[in-house]
């Protein structure tokens, strides 16, 4: 059987060496392995026992369906290559089939338009060229071959970095046609909160966009907000209806973007939920953490609202495992549930006389969440914030917009090592912050009872760590006292949902996060689901939102079947991710030079005087233009399972 | 700097230049078939494609910018071959039967199958027939000689902004069968201004008016201005034994760089009209009669120079048209002014 094995995987992206099967991924489950696959690079196959002919029909009839009928090549040659094939596998073929099936696929990679056309005829090339006998004695003993079951899953490079693999192609085409109505209704079939994500999402699907490797990467998260934007502009509802009526209803447990979410999606599926959230606004770390500046609370609250009206009831000031335990829920009769806790808590400097209770030295979360709330929860002139993440850039820049006038930023290693977006960093020093690098708290210098300076380590950068970066190590006898009135760190979040469940219950990691299953987001509790960063500690608004659409798919599983189990879809996407989609090192054909969309932001000197949002809008003109940048890096998979 | 090989010479480009752009303006010819300038609409059908060395593809030129040091063959064997495949995909998945079509000689699909030679195509099987559109007076639309380029969803859409032919294309899974993808008006919004008739290759869109009247080649072309407005628009009369027979915009030149609306494509059946003035008529005890021009003119001059003596300039006024052209109107207000002796002239786009 080995002897039979093959692979051309990896040779049409250009510059890379074939990968031989054994190096590529031969389990699809736990209990299915992975028989063969087709896709935008070739094929590869572990069982001898797959008919390759007909994978490579049903594989070309996919394309066929995903074909969008723009280009010539693609709409006629996929429906030519496709009938043929049928015309083999139903045992009507005949040799000289072969040669124009040959030449169609020739055809298509070599002139179709994105990446559907110039992709789907490469595993049949392959074929053709190495497996050629399989369709002659096909043809030969003219006899249909019986179907195989295959699973299918249409990617691209962006998709696949999504944590909740929007249809990103799908939607920027829509906007270049000018529907920024059909655009949304794409985003919102895999993210809920459009105007929220479209205005502060990290953006992993920027960092894979192809078009980079031609010029500049797609402004996707620009174009997202656009659409939301345009709804509102217009003053149309959502067009979002809930599903029919069940008669089961869910609890969800927390406000943030993954309770949300849970709550929207099961109330597209006809299933009531209530929310239980501690503070009294919706929006967990989106409302009280990210600063309006960055998300005006309006925007958050208007989506909120959306959610409400599938059928959802938000019950403001209910702090679960105090107000009410689990148990009760259940007593209450609420058939399944979503913990959706977050990462309420600051992580320690380790830095003496942190735990000391000084008057102006504050959390960061706790920072800006006061902040959040109106208040300016420190006094003074001089602020350190320490921390390099997108928290810290939060803190720093709500001090300038609270009226600090000398705001710095300490930091252990260098602008190089910052794990905040550059972009923020950008506006920051823009709007006036300090930056100290190289520097570490060491002690908090107080007098009566009150912040007075901070005691710092000069730091150098040694060998790189596990996480590729390198190391600070002490310079000894380099310590130094800053003067300041207020000391913000802001350096993580950890979880606490020890708080929320009773641990003898739940399974809980040491770190006090959730144990939930990475697909179904089930608990080690049947009935109990959990997702967004009580799981996974301190991650993002969009990793959030996927969590809480997915679990809300496997609840609704849940309370039909009785069971939580994967669909094949799940593992599809799973093994996609581990092929890789976006290629770092992919060698482009000529090269272009348009540049990506950056839309207006406000003047540095106007915008430190307020919480105004500091990004404008984006006109329709600069978004079609943008959207017509999108090289369609759409691909097909296909496994054999 | 900015130059490559075209051809085996080398040729210089202008920055932000494709290759199509740079080939045209050395004389090198590469077909096209979607490209539509007006509405940058492109990268569609692929007849541009060429090879490029060292790219895996062929690069579509239309879309594809010239970069420094490029080598494209407009011609190669590869190219030529891929060209012709893609025509005869074409033939085979439409009704082109040149002998019955209105378009006969004005035809880019039919003059791509002369020039690259393609013989014989079948129809292809499974072929099914597509719904012909009869709806309106003015345009007929065959979707059976469709290729689907898209050129009148941009014209629509884009250059004329009526955006009453939705965008078609999407997921075949998506569509009905046979329609889905037909570029389809939506009469709620078309104004008949039939740039989509223009812009389409083939002769799947026509003229209503025009079907039968003549075959291209039996036409003369006359430039003239159209009469309608004072935009000035420039058009066509194609016209065979002295009757207009059918009117298009004259492309790539102002005002309208190609765009007509309905008045000035469809509203030229006054140029023929029987009851239409030919000479200027008097009135006399109730009735017309026919003048002469010197007539004419000698009564009105007569007759204005009279109330002018009675009643004053003041009791005279000019009042101008937006249908007469600028140099007119110009000399009307002169008229008015020097002749009449008052200053009350005016012009309908004032009101
Ligand atoms: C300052 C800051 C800036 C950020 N900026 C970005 C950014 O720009 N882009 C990005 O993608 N991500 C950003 N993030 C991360 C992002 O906000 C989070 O990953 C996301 O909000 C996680 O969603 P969640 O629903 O899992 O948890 P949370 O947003 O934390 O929501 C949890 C909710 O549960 C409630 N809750 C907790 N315990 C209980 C209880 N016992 N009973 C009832 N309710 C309870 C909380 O009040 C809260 O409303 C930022 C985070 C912070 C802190
Ligand atoms: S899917 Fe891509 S390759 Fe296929 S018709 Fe559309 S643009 Fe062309
Ligand atoms: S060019 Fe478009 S499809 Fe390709 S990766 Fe970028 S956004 Fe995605
Ligand atoms: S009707 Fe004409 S212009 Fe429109 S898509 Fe068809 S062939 Fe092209
Ligand atoms: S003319 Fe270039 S793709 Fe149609």
């Amino acid at each position: 059987m080995t002897s039979q094995t093959f692979s051309t995987w990896g040779r049409w992206v250009a510059g890379r060496e074939q990968v031989p099967p054994d190096k590529l991924p031969s389990e699809f489950s736990k209990d299915q392995p992975l028989k063969a696959f087709m896709g935008w690079d070739g094929l590869f196959v572990h069982d001898t026992a797959v008919n390759l002919v007909d994978m490579a029909r049903a594989y070309m009839e996919q394309a066929r369906q995903e074909s969008c009928g723009q280009c010539f090549p693609c709409r006629l040659g996929t429906e030519d290559m496709s009938a043929i094939l049928e015309g083999i596998c139903a045992g009507k073929g005949t040799p000289s089939d072969l040669d124009r099936l040959e030449s169609l696929a020739r055809l298509v990679t070599d002139t179709a338009r994105c990446d559907i056309g110039q992709t789907a005829p490469r595993p049949l090339l392959d074929l053709l060229q190495y497996r050629r006998e399989d369709f002659l004695n096909i043809i030969k003993s003219k006899t249909p071959i019986p179907a195989g079951h295959y699973v299918t899953k249409v990617t691209a490079p962006c998709t696949n970095a999504c944590p909740s693999h929007l249809n990103i192609p799908g939607y920027v085409e829509k906007i270049r046609i000018g529907r920024w109505d059909q655009a949304l209704s794409t985003i919102r079939n895999d993210c809920c909160l459009p105007g929220v994500v479209g205005r502060v999402c990290v953006r992993p699907c920027e960092f894979n966009c192809r078009r980079q490797r031609l010029d500049s990467g797609i402004a996707i998260r620009a174009l997202k907000r656009y659409a939301a934007d345009m709804e509102l502009e217009s003053g149309q509802e959502p067009p979002l209806q809930p599903g029919p009526a069940k008669d089961k209803k869910v609890a969800i447990i927390g406000a943030g973007p993954a309770g949300l979410s849970c709550a929207y999606y099961l109330g597209l599926k006809g299933y009531q939920s209530t929310i239980f959230e501690a503070l009294n606004e919706p929006g967990g770390m989106a409302a009280v953490g990210i600063p309006d500046y960055r998300l005006p609370r309006e925007i958050l609250r208007g989506e909120a609202n959306q959610v409400k009206k599938l059928g959802c009831e938000i019950r403001y000031g209910v702090n679960v495992g105090v107000d009410i335990t689990l148990d009760d829920l259940k007593l209450q009769g609420y058939s399944a549930i979503f913990v959706g806790v977050g990462a309420p808590e600051a992580s320690k400097m380790r830095c003496e006389g942190e735990d000391a209770g000084y008057q102006c030295f504050m959390t960061g979360v706790e920072f800006l969440r006061r902040v959040a709330y109106g208040e300016r929860p420190v006094e003074g002139k001089k602020i350190l914030v320490i921390g390099g993440g997108n928290v810290a850039m939060d803190c720093v820049r709500s001090a300038l917009r609270l009226g600090f006038t000398d705001v710095n930023l300490i930091y252990r290693r260098t602008r190089a090592e910052m794990p905040a977006d550059p972009v923020e960093i950008t506006e920051a020093q823009e709007e006036g912050v300090k930056f100290n690098y190289l520097v570490a708290p060491l002690r908090i210098v107080a007098k009566d009872g009150k912040v007075a300076g901070l005691e710092c380590q000069r730091m150098e950068l040694g060998e790189p760590d596990a996480s590729g970066r390198r190391r600070p190590v002490v310079v000894e006898g380099a310590n130094f006292i800053i003067e300041c009135d207020a000391i913000v760190p802001a350096i993580g979040q950890i979880c606490v949902v020890d708080c929320v469940l009773p641990p003898e219950e739940v399974e809980i990691t040491k770190w006090k996060t959730m144990v939930a299953d990475d697909i179904t987001f089930r608990t080690n509790q049947p009935y109990i689901f959990s997702g967004g960063d009580c799981v996974t500690g301190p991650a993002t608004l969009i990793a959030a939102l996927a969590a809480g659409k997915n679990a809300a798919r496997f609840i609704e599983q849940f309370l039909t079947t009785g069971q939580s189990v994967p669909e094949e879809s799940d593992y599809m996407e799973r093994l996609i991710s581990r092929l890789g989609v976006y290629y770092f090192k992919e060698k482009m054909p000529y090269a272009d030079s348009t540049t990506k969309l950056h839309p207006p932001v406000m003047e540095p000197e106007v915008r430190v005087n307020s919480f105004e949002e500091v990004e404008g809008v984006v006109n329709s003109a600069s978004a079609t233009k943008e959207a017509s940048r999108c090289l369609r890096c759409y691909r097909i998979a296909m496994a054999a399972v | 700097m900015n130059s490559l090989t075209l051809n085996g010479k080398n040729i210089s480009f202008e920055p932000g230049q494709t290759i199509l752009e740079a080939a045209r303006t050395h004389g090198v010819d590469i077909p096209t078939l979607c490209h539509l300038q007006a509405a940058d609409h492109k990268g569609v059908c692929r007849i541009c494609v060429v090879e490029v060395q060292g790219a895996d593809r062929l690069l579509p030129a239309c879309a594809t910018p010239a970069g420094d040091g490029m080598v494209v063959d407009t011609h190669s064997s590869k190219v030529v071959q891929e060209r012709k495949m893609l025509l005869e995909l074409l033939v085979a998945n439409g009704d082109h039967n040149c002998l019955f079509c209105e378009a006969n000689g004005d035809c880019k699909l039919q003059a791509l199958v002369y020039e690259y030679g393609v013989k014989n195509v079948a129809r292809r099987a499974g072929y099914e027939q597509r719904p012909i559109d009869d709806a309106t007076p003015m345009i007929l639309r065959d979707f059976n000689k469709c290729v689907l380029c898209g050129r009148c969803v941009a014209a629509c859409n884009d250059v004329q902004v009526n955006n009453a032919i939705p965008y078609p294309f999407g997921r075949r899974e998506d569509k009905p069968p046979v329609t889905g993808w037909l570029p389809v008006a939506d009469y709620d919004r078309c104004v008949h201004c039939g740039e989509c008739v223009q812009a389409c290759p083939v002769g799947a869109l026509l003229e209503k008016k025009a079907l039968g009247k003549a075959m291209t080649w039996q036409t003369q072309k006359v430039r003239t201005t159209c009469p309608y407005c004072g935009v000035g628009c420039q058009m066509w009369l194609h016209v065979k034994d002295n009757q207009v027979v059918k009117v298009t915009g004259v492309e790539d030149v102002l005002p309208n760089r190609g765009r007509l609306c309905v008045k000035g494509r469809f509203g030229y059946d006054f140029v023929h009209a029987p009851d239409r003035l030919t000479t200027p008529l008097i009135k006399e005890n109730g009735a017309f009669r026919e003048a002469g021009w010197d007539e004419a003119l000698g009564l009105v001059a007569s007759r204005f120079s009279e109330i002018k003596a009675a009643h004053g300039p003041q009791s005279l006024a000019g009042f101008t048209s937006a249908r007469a052209t600028n140099e007119e109107n110009y000399l009307m207000q002169k008229l008015v002014r020097t002749g009449f002796g008052t200053n009350n002239i005016d012009h309908c786009a004032r009101l």
